[in-house]
């Protein structure tokens, strides 16, 4: 069963449908948009399940050919680092849909684009295929273009215009690198091939980049702005204000699944392709991280507008994510995936809450609010969960994302293992305090205070506007208190890719070699890379069988040095 | 090893329980069964948790002494290669000391509140958040590793931001609210970075067997011996760790959330911002007291931390004329001696007096509450005087609080644990020259205590007249929002509220001799003494002479000023007030200070990043190409007529134009 060629094609498949539907049709055309939309996550949890444990390999993988001539082909496959991601798309998505139902304007429309931009979001999570993803990659700008630019608010054509310049500008080095990647690859590899899994194999045996100088540095680069601008990274952040602010309320809420797209990008292309480059570029990046962490939290401060707010936070929050990967710590890879799955719950339930403001009203502006809570418990107490998720309160599920993500860039700095210092997160850290000044202030001015004359019939949350909410409460909570089950899936892939960008050359995780496993049974060998007897099927579990490759393979997992500085102290 | 222990869980998730009850079904309970149905469900998990506190505690005790630490676990939490975190209690002294003073003093409160709440509308909502606060200050002091510890840290920074904010229509309220939860914070990044610390410490040391590297059982013994040789990281973590502390026990600087909590209601101030949360710091340094003893520069830190803190904020107290405030400082001053004995080494007795002052101050505490009750919420005591004769069993039971806090009689209230603070500072070199001075100022600190506790409780029970008496009646409306006026007679409170004042009376008189005697008290936290430091010495030549002087004479001191009242020199007109108690009723300016750079600069910084960087330089960089941008916005307000449509041409127009491209390139790639 193709399992992801149907989940990436079906909500094209319903845009279609949307498409051919006469525009008078505006009511059945919601309908059977969000009838596509729970069918597209209903697959999508149907095909999670399919998924084994024990590898970190691709599962479930396609591959057709597309344009053979360029090797260029139709590749999908699912590992760990997109299991949360995936369910994290449709889930957004549909809420999404089942929040513009209302939308006076145009719905039909609006939710095909949304079916465009799900298929988008999917297929560049599941390609393995480089022109595979950048074509979704770019597909999925125009249809977030149009949802600013026609639905939008009063400054929507400047944000519209911002998004796809800024975008579309990072995506251009991006092409040129991918181009270049591949180029290099024929040269390395003796054939032309876009395909991720081939190329991969060529990094991890040393041969893509030997002797090319700073060619490695030069297309990591090309790629790392434009994830950077996805991300966004500062200094590239500054679409995103306009953009939230502007957007109608499904913008953000989309974006929030869009934007793991860098940082996604990083762990999927840039370690395992680049892995020199990748490590020699961890102190600019994290620099970067550090200062978006404080830089976004301490703008945020001074924001009116929620959504100006929510984008800043997103600065910071995504600052944490990119401190994790970048400190090539076990801890702290594993704490930038459950924080790109996090961030997204809370910031999606935010955002959501934020939508049910503005449809009372009609703005985001919280100075013309103050003193709901008397009115509105119910709003005012899943508001105030939301936050607290947001700040990583322990116990809810942003704790556990920052907590992993910065322990590692402590132990990075603390080992100085990758040539930086514990500064980065000492600095980062002090994030965690101005979240909790900022967030705290909106929900001050928006709910606390005495009830103002014009907010005395403002209405508490009706029951179909408190489902959606309390399904990504849930996930705060579960998120939060049993991080285990959201880890657990993601734990081999997240080691792979980070073995991949740190292991030397010959001693890194292949995508295309079934034989090599990470151990994941505790003992001695816990997280180390392994050679398993010839395997019939990926993600068959491995259970006996090892057959530990020799030398340096023992990756650092948690406080382990870097072999570098054994091998010093044995000289 | 814990198996018979399991029920432990239960201690933390009755109050938890009873807060889901609470805030899902309370609102309805209320409605259908009454305020009454709902505070007897407020009061039983806590009650529950009690009774299944001191059955295990004494099952505890009735073990051998070697054998009194057990772990008892739980579910997994956190769990990645190489670090596991999992839910687990530790069952020690430490911890069922704490069980029990959170839930014996807890329940008390509990009952309190039902009387003292009795006319709030949101009756549920406060029982609902003060559930959650007993559950989280439980996990605080029963979770077996550092993050369970931080779980209910900032926990019970939750619940105290939410009661402190509790009656939210006053901003007031809610801006003390947010100071006291975002200057928590800031110590709880210290706690954090002393995670990180120990995490990798004892990662790097590969000593540990299993991965549950915060775990105290796992982390402690390997802590103390990497730290035996490495004094200096001892220190950091220490210091790292004493910055949670300062944070969560209102130390100096961080001490300036505490005097705006009083805007709580006033168990919320006995219960949180006196017997239970603001002593976790304590209780921190007692459990991680291992890297203290490996680190006399971190203790001396604390004795001067501790010391000044006692000082500072015992002056302050003088120039309080709201009763709360002056409890608050009290309080702030007396977490100042638990420090000063823990940066001494005697770990135990920063326990001790945090068990006595739990009861004196809570009773103290909920004896203004009934007070404030009684005067129509009126909280300035420059209105109250000769309250003595309308609220006997209040005015009796605060007189004993105030006999426990001033110290004056030997063995009574906080004598034994102030006497044992004092005597382990002055007698112990730990802390070096430092322990010394933190003890020779604490003691003058204690006559200070005398005589601002004297001087509070005069002003409110005796003098010469009652003051409420002057007020003049109302003209206008606007002004009196105490609704305390001239005619107002004070009744004494319901039972509800009177009972648990009798209980904490009786424990405050009592309970101190009983635990000092034969250092029961210490022998029963550290039965074996400490690791590094052995058994601690807590006496000093004369002190109990030196002590009894100052408490004397600082009760006397106070007795002599305020025993006709209030002064001419300390009411209504604070021109009139000397100058040094002006500056001690603005705390000598230090907390504007830390408003002023803080919020003030703070807003600055950003408005200053927001404008010259965010807005100019990087979407210069952008908009220097604004003329393309708004030639795209002409193309897309063409394109919008028939969008999808149109989108669809653009894309194919796209892709073939990126497919012909690499068609060019790869046909140069092959000619090469």
């Amino acid at each position: 069963m193709p399992y992801l060629s149907i989940l990436v094609l079906l909500p094209l498949f319903g845009a279609i449908l949307l498409g051919i539907m006469p525009e008078s049709r505006q009511k059945d055309g919601v309908q059977l948009g969000l009838v596509i939309g729970v069918v597209t996550f209903l697959w999508s949890i149907a095909t999670l399940m399919q998924l084994k444990a024990g590898t970190f390999h691709f599962q479930l993988v396609e591959s057709y050919p597309w344009i053979e001539s360029l090797g260029i082909k139709f590749a999908l496959g699912i590992d760990g680092i997109t299991y949360w991601l995936v369910f994290l798309t449709t889930l957004l998505t549909l809420v999404a849909m089942a929040f513009s139902h209302a939308q006076k304007v145009r719905p039909k429309t609006l939710i095909a684009l949304i079916l465009v931009v799900e298929t988008a979001l999917l297929g560049a999570f599941l390609s393995l295929d480089l022109i595979l993803f950048f074509s979704f990659f770019e597909l999925m700008l125009l249809p977030t273009y149009f949802m600013v630019a026609i639905w939008g608010g009063e400054g929507r054509r400047k944000a519209a215009a911002k998004f796809l310049i800024y975008t579309f500008a990072g995506s251009i080095f991006m092409l040129v690198g991918i181009i270049g990647l591949a180029l290099q690859a024929k040269t390395a590899g003796g054939e032309l091939t876009f395909g991720l899994t081939q190329i991969q194999v060529l990094a991890a045996n040393g041969s893509l980049w030997e002797g090319t100088g700073d060619l490695q540095k030069w297309i990591f680069w090309s790629f790392a702005i434009a994830l950077l601008v996805k991300t966004p990274s500062f200094p590239f952040h500054s679409w995103m204000p306009d953009f939230y602010a502007e957007a109608p309320i499904i913008g953000p809420m989309i974006s929030s699944v869009m934007i793991k797209l860098g940082t996604f990008g990083f762990l999927r292309f840039c370690l395992p392709l680049f892995p020199e480059a990748s490590v020699g570029a961890a102190p600019i990046l994290l620099s970067l991280a550090a200062i978006g962490i404080l830089y976004g939290a301490v703008v945020a401060i001074i924001q009116t507008d929620m959504r100006r707010m929510i984008a800043y936070s997103s600065v910071s929050h995504m600052g944490f994510v990119l401190l994790g990967i970048f400190s090539f710590t076990h801890a702290g890879i594993m704490g930038a995936g459950i924080q790109q799955f996090a961030h997204g719950i809370s910031t999606g339930l935010l955002v959501l809450l934020v939508g049910y403001l503005v449809s009372r009203k009609q703005t985001a502006d919280f100075r013309s609010f103050g003193g709901i809570k008397a009115n509105a418990p119910i709003l005012a107490a899943i508001f105030l969960f939301a936050i607290l998720g947001s700040v990583g309160l322990p116990s809810l599920n942003g704790f556990v994302g920052e907590f992993l993500a910065l322990l590692g860039a402590f132990e990075a700095g603390f080992n100085g293992s990758y040539g930086f210092g514990a500064g980065f997160a000492i600095l980062a850290v002090f994030g965690v305090v101005l979240a909790a000044a900022y967030l705290l202030y909106m929900f001050q001015r928006t709910f606390y205070g005495e009830l103002s004359e014009e907010n005395r019939t403002f209405k508490d949350l009706r029951p179909q506007e408190l489902f959606p909410a309390l399904i990504f409460a849930a996930f705060v909570l579960w998120g939060g208190l049993q991080p285990t089950v959201f880890l657990r899936p993601t734990e081999l892939s997240h080691q792979a890719a980070r073995m991949m960008a740190i292991g030397k050359p010959g001693d890194r995780p292949m995508w295309d070699d079934l034989t090599l496993e990470i151990a994941s049974k505790s003992g001695p060998n816990l997280g180390a890379l392994v050679r398993v007897e010839a395997i019939r099927e990926v993600g068959v579990p491995v259970t006996s069988n090892f057959v530990v490759q020799p030398a340096n393979l023992h990756p650092p997992v948690l406080g382990k040095k870097p072999d570098s500085k054994t091998a010093e102290a044995d000289h | 090893m814990g198996e018979n222990y399991s029920s432990i869980w239960l201690v933390i998730l009755l109050p938890l329980i009873g807060f889901v009850l609470q805030a899902f079904a309370g609102p309805f309970l209320q409605a259908k069964f009454g305020k009454r149905a709902v505070g007897i469900l407020a009061v039983a998990p806590v009650a529950a948790a009690f009774l299944l506190g001191a059955q295990l505690t004494m099952a505890l005790a009735s073990r051998p002494e070697a054998d009194r630490v057990l772990r008892v676990s739980g579910t997994s939490w956190i769990d990645i290669f190489g670090l596991s975190i999992p839910f687990e209690i530790l069952v020690d002294p430490l911890a069922m000391t704490m069980v029990l003073i959170i839930t014996g003093i807890g329940s008390l409160i509990h009952v309190y509140s039902t009387g003292y709440m009795a006319e709030e509308k949101d009756f549920s909502r406060f029982f609902a958040y003060m559930n959650l606060f007993i559950a989280a200050m439980l996990m605080l002091v029963l979770g077996g590793n550092l993050p369970m510890l931080f779980i209910g840290w900032e926990g019970v920074g939750l619940c105290s931001y939410l009661l402190i904010g509790f009656w939210y229509k006053d901003l007031a309220n809610v801006k003390a609210a947010n100071k006291a939860f975002i200057v928590n914070r800031v110590g709880d990044v210290s706690l954090m970075l002393a995670m990180f610390l120990i995490t990798i410490l004892v990662a790097n040391s590969d000593l540990a067997k299993d991965a549950r590297l915060l775990s105290y059982d796992v982390m402690l013994p390997i802590l103390q011996k990497i730290l035996t040789n490495d004094p200096a990281m001892a220190t950091a973590i220490g210091l790292l760790l004493f910055g949670g502390a300062i944070g969560k026990s209102a130390q100096f600087p961080l001490y300036v959330w505490l005097p705006d909590a009083m805007a709580g209601p006033t168990p919320v101030s006995a219960l949180i911002h006196a017997a239970t949360m603001v002593t976790s710091g304590v209780v921190l340094l007692n459990r991680m007291n291992i890297v203290f003893q490996l680190s006399p520069v971190a203790s001396a830190v604390i004795c001067a931390v501790g010391a000044f803190t006692a000082l500072f904020a015992a002056l302050i107290a003088f120039g309080q004329t709201d009763i709360k405030k002056v409890l608050a400082y009290s309080t702030v001053s007396q977490l100042g001696f638990m420090f000063i004995g823990c940066g001494a080494g005697a770990y135990s007795t920063g326990m001790f007096h945090v068990t006595t002052h739990a009861f004196f101050k809570a009773l103290l505490f909920l004896g203004a509450g009934a007070v404030i009750h009684a005067m129509s919420h009126e909280q300035d005591m420059r209105h109250y005087g000769k309250l003595f004769k309308y609220l006997p069993v209040t005015g009796a039971t605060m007189l004993v609080g105030w006999a426990s806090i001033s110290a004056f009689i030997p063995f009574v209230g906080g004598f034994s644990s102030k006497e044992a603070i004092l005597g382990s500072a002055l007698a112990n070199s730990h802390a070096g020259q430092l322990s010394q001075i933190a003890g020779w100022t604490g003691l003058f600190v204690a006559a200070l205590t005398a005589a601002y506790m004297t001087r509070m409780t005069w002003l409110t029970f005796f003098g010469d007249k009652e003051r409420w008496r002057d007020i003049a009646p109302s003209t206008h409306h606007d002004h009196d929002h105490h609704g305390l006026e001239a005619s107002h007679q004070p009744k004494e409170v319901p039972a509800s509220m009177w009972f648990p004042l009798v209980v904490l009376a009786v424990f405050s008189v009592g309970l101190g001799a009983f635990l000092h005697a034969d250092h029961r008290f210490d022998h029963w936290l550290y039965p074996q003494g400490l690791a590094v430091l052995g058994k601690v010495k807590e006496e000093y030549p004369n002190l109990l002479l030196l002590s009894l002087v100052a408490a004397i004479g600082g009760t006397v001191a106070g007795f002599l000023v305020y025993r006709n009242g209030l002064p001419k020199n300390q009411g209504w007109d604070m021109a009139k007030w000397s100058p040094l108690r002006r500056a001690e009723a603005k705390q000598f300016g230090f907390d504007a200070m830390v408003t002023n750079v803080f919020v003030e600069g703070g807003a600055e910084v950003a408005n200053g990043l927001n404008r010259g960087f965010g807005e100019s330089i990087i979407d210069g960089a952008v908009e220097g190409s604004g003329t393309l941008a708004s030639r795209v916005g002409d193309i897309a307000r063409k394109i919008q007529s028939g969008a999808v449509r149109t989108y669809a041409l653009v894309m194919l127009i796209g892709v073939v134009g990126i497919i012909g491209y690499f068609v060019y390139v790869s046909s140069l790639g092959g000619g090469r």
